[in-house]
């Protein structure tokens, strides 16, 4: 609580006393051309919402960077954080707190001027709201595990939880087909390295972005995605920036200047990125410009050119960090997802040949599939077994909305491979799958799974739920 | 039975050709006359469908044909002013921005540059004419009428002639390029779609989509001399530079058992020999459209649909409904290899247009559902196909090995062609009236040329753009015309995902000349097309957000405007033949071979009534299987019933006779187990008139 004090005390006397201008690089309209929001604190430990932490331990303050001035945002509030400009650039949704001792909540406000306005509150934190089309928006809440996905009307009605497996689930990005970009842990439900993830807007349909998961492992995890104009999400991975691309399975690398990135990156016209970096020997992130590389395509491709060497700095605090940029711009409205789940309780599943995986395709063929799940003390439970038919495929009925695991056996019972993680099936969805972990760069082959020669009606898995 | 013609010349459908026809007929020329100008046939034959109604008011009041001949002035009159009241948009005028009757659109189709690269030939479509471009400056230096519906278009060796093939009129139209004039139409086989000259000079070949086989034509006489067996749809054609081999594609699967993967084929011709000589398997693929083959004649390409129908439509992404690729083949392959064109997260629909660079170091193809070209590396491909001795059609992440650039070019882009020198890619945009220049040394659009024509777009224009545009469905993987191939049908099957996994498999049906066929789907659930292409085709088709009420509106126009094509199995005097004359007695047929009464309800013309051949009602012909829901089928319409096998609900009859002979034990689809197999043969014969 000390330093939370402390810290709007000290930004208020900056902002007060000097603006910000004064000690900060100042902002160049001939670089910057558009209003910036972005979250200034004294500390930020971007992966501790993953750890169901505080990533901002002694507050922080939403800021606006405008015409070469930095401002705060909401100096109503004793703290602000996670801004996201709404579509028609005008209004900024935000996680607040009225008072030090408040849980986040969520507030907007008009980003020309105006008075802030609670749009959510509870009694435990709701952090991270970004908005989606069809006037609604998606945040985290604090529940009793940890951090739960959830989506609601403006006005806090019609709330819909999105993610069902223990864990701690960080929205990032809208994407432009309508998804939810998540934070979580790898295996999704049981691990702790950061992975990002992608959820339909009725909770249905989540999948690891993609599946080349050992790389992020190794690397340390991957963390705040953001979909670019290109397509791409670009994301933090050890500090480095990495990139997912629609061409390829597998994460590539983004040639930066040195220095530590958060992710987070906003696109700024001309290509060029907004990004939060610490770089080398300073002791805070601060707001830069970079114009990243363009690949050659062929060669003596005249549109290919190197990124800049150096970042241009946008907005430095010797005694804060600048993260969380958002652009105070009108972007394009994702798609809305029509949701086609049906008035059911239970949901079902068929994968086409359970022995595809990214891994290797199984030796053995497996003979049945047990589905797991988690008791609320978190002991793993038998919903049941399915058969598998001779060319892979099976067909259940899960229990809904809860945990879910799946375990190929032989014929003779023993665990040919199981999962690492868990996933969950919506009430009333039906899932399909190429095989068990075959990355989202498989597509299916085409032909009538052998499992509905036996039955078309799926097995019952639901364990009685 | 006299057919009367209609207004484009095609005999009229409905048999018993009351007074007032021909009044739609003088009315029709009437409006010609006046200076209506309509936007294409699909208008004319909507226009004509107005008018009809109109008058058919007149004659039932009056009721006398002495009369109502008396009265044609005051008819037409009448029908022009109800025709301006039922679209607002004509009585608008100039200030309605989206007035529906204009001049037509263009709708370039397919392209040619001149031997020495300084004339661009464009193929209008919807105008029915080739236009002769200055390369250099886009601008159009002559334009050509030629037939009806021209689809493909080639030149004879040395490029003294252009041939177009002209799909509705069953034409081929000779141009001499050297006076920029018609000398010839010759008769070809049914639906003309591309057409080329051997190297000799002697035979002309003509795919015909709706024929399924190659007319051989004599290329000086125009005569037909024999019929080459080809694939279903047979639509385009490729030579190699020595004009020995020609290659043909089609747009429909080749028939096969139920529920198996749909194959198609590449038919492999000797020009010399007028010889079909190979056939080269296409598995897993339904629609083939363009092929091209290198100088050297050691690569083809050709450009194709790979559909996923045998699994549960459950969602879109990772290419769960269609993946977009081209076959590749001949001496620099070494076996035939499938290569996708889509990525992980994004789509390059509907591949139709393809073309290899002089040099062979690319390949271009367009994507008419995405509004792209796609640039390959010819090189980069080889080495992946030799990397990857598995097929790899189902791996998202191949493209990225070969792809080097996706150029946006406009609307529905449809043939290319490239300058003799390699340096210049010419996009035909169908839909936007518009050739985009690619200069193939930066990969960007160098200039767009503009082709002459209405600058407004109409609603229905609106509306055919969103039929071909695969922006709508999730990642841009589909449109509507994926499954309904230029308008039609694919013939294949699927299961949708809220009839069940495994369940309720449906037949893609046609969907020509839909009006008075409601309700939709096989079980009658849609009364209306735009229930059947709104919420629902949003939720468990495309499985993202919809176009919107208005785009939804004009996309529901278009469809409705669809026509039937023309009958080609008809006498030549344009009667029914008398096998045809026999199996219409039998579909009208009372009483059994022994003279006993069949139920009504027994009788083909009692379910399948009407102008359509369908009462719109449900019933239950026995053919339910035990993973249907209900055995009660939505009546189908007869409506070019003959070229839209397979048959039933389930599309598990291969062939008309099929659906008496293997799926009607119990007499319950109509009283058929009495009739001969020449019975049969003249039931079917019928049929094909409908």
């Amino acid at each position: 609580m000390m330093h939370r004090l402390e810290l709007v005390a000290s930004t208020a006397l900056l902002v007060l006393g000097c603006g910000f201008a004064a000690q900060p690089q100042p902002a160049s309209s001939a670089v910057l051309d558009v209003p910036v929001i972005f979250t200034a604190a004294p500390v930020y430990n971007s992966l501790a919402a993953l750890r169901g932490g505080e990533r901002f331990p002694r507050g922080a303050k939403l800021m606006l960077l405008h015409n070469g001035r930095i401002a705060p945002l909401v100096p109503e509030l004793a703290a602000s954080a996670d801004a996201s400009v709404s579509f028609d650039g005008k209004t900024a949704l935000f996680a607040g707190k009225k008072i030090a001792a408040d849980p986040w909540q969520l507030w907007q406000i008009p980003i020309n001027g105006g008075e802030p306005q609670l749009v959510l509150a509870a009694s435990t934190d709701l952090i991270r709201p970004l908005w989606m089309p069809g006037g609604r928006i998606v945040y985290a809440r604090r529940g009793a595990s940890g951090f739960v996905l959830e989506t609601a009307s403006l006005d806090g009605s019609d709330a819909l939880k999105l993610s069902y497996v223990p864990g701690n689930f960080i929205p990032d990005d809208i994407l432009r087909d309508g998804r939810v970009l998540f934070d979580s842990g790898y295996p999704l439900g049981a691990g702790k390295t950061p992975e990002i993830y992608t959820v339909y807007s009725d909770g249905s349909g989540e999948e690891a972005v993609r599946c080349d998961h050992k790389e992020a492992q190794q690397a340390g995890g991957r963390e705040h995605g953001r979909e670019l104009p290109s397509g791409d999400i670009v994301f933090a991975q050890a500090g480095r920036l990495d990139r997912f691309t629609s061409a390829l399975a597998n994460e590539a690398p983004i040639a930066a200047p040195p220095g530590s990135y958060t992710g987070e990156v906003a696109a700024l016209p001309k290509g060029r990125w907004l990004l939060s970096v610490h770089p080398p020997g300073e002791r805070h992130d601060e707001l830069a410009v970079w114009q990243p590389p363009v690949a050659a395509r062929f060669s003596g491709d005249p549109e290919a050119r190197p990124g800049a060497t150096r970042l241009t700095t946008i907005a430095r605090d010797p005694q804060l960090d600048f993260v969380e940029p958002a652009l105070a711009a009108p972007r394009p409205v994702p798609n809305r997802h029509p949701s086609g789940l049906h008035p059911w309780t239970t949901g079902n599943l068929l994968a086409l040949d359970a022995r595809l995986s990214r891994s290797g395709e199984l030796r053995i063929a497996p003979a049945h599939v047990r589905v797991e799940s988690l008791s609320p003390a978190g002991a793993v439970i038998v919903l049941g077994t399915a058969p598998v038919a001779g060319d892979g495929s099976f067909f259940v009925k899960a229990a809904a909305d809860r945990p879910l695991r799946f375990v190929l056996l032989s014929a003779q019972g023993s665990v040919l491979r199981q999962e690492h993680g868990w996933v969950w099936i919506r009430a009333g969805e039906q899932r399909v799958c190429v095989g068990c972990h075959t990355g989202p760069e498989r597509a299916p082959n085409n032909r009538v799974p052998q499992i509905f020669a036996i039955s078309t009606t799926p097995a019952n898995a639901t364990g009685g739920h | 039975m006299n057919r009367r013609l209609s207004p484009e010349g095609y005999p009229c459908r409905r048999s018993q050709a009351p007074e007032w026809e021909g009044t739609i007929l003088c009315l029709s020329k009437l409006l010609g006359a006046t200076g209506a100008r309509l936007q294409s046939r699909k208008r004319r034959r909507q226009m004509s469908r107005i008018s009809a109604a109109v008058v058919r008011s007149f004659a039932v009041l009056v009721r006398s044909p002495r009369v109502v001949r008396t009265l044609l002035t005051i008819q037409c009159a009448a029908a022009l002013i109800a025709i301006a009241l039922s679209h607002p948009a004509i009585v608008a005028g100039a200030a309605q921005p989206s007035l529906d009757y204009t001049e037509p659109y263009a709708s370039p189709l397919e392209l040619l540059t001149s031997p020495d690269g300084s004339l661009l030939y464009v193929l209008c479509e919807g105008t029915g004419d080739v236009r002769i471009l200055n390369a250099a400056t886009g601008r159009t230096l002559r334009t050509i009428p030629v037939g009806h519906d021209p689809r493909g278009f080639s030149f004879s060796p040395g490029g003294r002639r252009l041939y177009v093939a002209n799909s509705w009129d069953d034409t081929v139209t000779v141009i001499d390029t050297k006076e920029d004039r018609v000398t010839s139409t010759w008769k070809a086989g049914r639906e003309p779609s591309s057409v080329a000259e051997d190297g000799a000079g002697k035979a002309l070949f003509v795919a015909d989509r709706i024929g399924n086989d190659v007319t051989v034509l004599n290329a000086a006489t125009g005569q037909i001399e024999d019929t080459l067996e080809a694939g279903r749809g047979a639509s385009y054609m490729a030579e190699t530079a020595d004009r020995e081999r020609l290659y043909v594609t089609h747009v429909y699967p080749n028939p096969g058992a139920y529920r198996t993967p749909p194959q198609s084929e590449i038919t492999v011709i000797d020009s010399a020999k007028a010889q079909v000589v190979g056939r080269i398997p296409l598995h897993s693929i339904s629609g083939v459209f363009h092929i091209a083959l290198s100088r050297d004649g050691r690569l083809g390409v050709a450009a194709e649909l790979h559909p996923k129908n045998l699994i549960p439509l459950a969602h879109v992404e990772h290419g769960w409904a269609f993946v977009d690729t081209l076959t590749v083949f001949g001496a620099d392959v070494g076996r035939t290899a499938e290569i996708p064109l889509d990525e992980i997260d994004r789509y390059y629909a509907l591949p139709f247009g393809v073309a290899i660079a002089p040099d062979k170091s690319r390949i271009y193809v367009t994507s008419a559902g995405s509004n792209v070209v796609t640039v390959i590396d010819t090189q980069r491909m080889l080495a992946h196909i030799r990397a990857h001795r598995r097929p790899f059609a189902e791996d998202l992440a191949a493209s990225a090995g070969y792809v080097i650039a996706r150029i946006p070019v406009g609307k529905n882009p449809r043939g290319l062609t490239l300058s003799p020198d390699g340096s210049r890619l010419y996009v035909a945009n169908r839909l936007d009236d518009t050739i985009s220049e690619i200069d193939t040394r930066t990969l960007e659009v160098a200039g767009t040329i503009r082709l002459a024509g209405p600058t407004n777009v109409t609603a229905l224009r609106r509306g055919e753009q969103a039929f071909y545009s695969a922006q709508y469905s999730f990642q841009g993987q589909f449109g509507c015309s994926n499954c309904h191939i230029d308008s039609t049908f694919s013939g294949l099957q699927w299961n949708l995902e809220p009839a069940g996994f495994g369940r309720n498999i449906v037949d893609n049906r046609l969907i020509e000349d839909l009006r008075g066929t409601e309700p939709f789907k096989w079980n009658g659930g849609n009364p209306s097309i735009a229930i059947e292409c709104g919420p629902r085709t949003e939720m468990f088709f495309w499985r993202s957000q919809n176009y919107d009420d208005l785009t939804l509106a004009d996309l529901v126009l278009y469809i409705r405007s669809l026509p039937e094509r023309p009958v080609r199995w008809l006498a030549a005097d344009g009667h029914l033949t008398p096998a045809q004359e026999r199996g219409r007695a039998i579909f009208n047929r009372t009483v059994d071979h022994l003279g006993q009464p069949i139920p009504q309800r027994n009788q083909c013309a009692f379910c399948h009534s009407g102008p359509k051949g369908t009462d719109q009602k449900s019933f239950d012909v026995g053919t339910r299987d035990p993973t249907d829901d209900s055995g009660l089928f939505d009546t189908p319409q007869l409506t070019s019933i003959a070229l839209t096998a397979p048959y039933l609900h389930d599309g598990r009859a291969q062939t008309l006779e099929e659906i008496w002979t293997v799926y009607n034990p119990h007499d319950q689809h109509g009283h058929t187990s009495d009739l001969t197999k020449d019975q049969l043969n003249d039931l079917i014969e019928y049929l094909r008139t409908r």
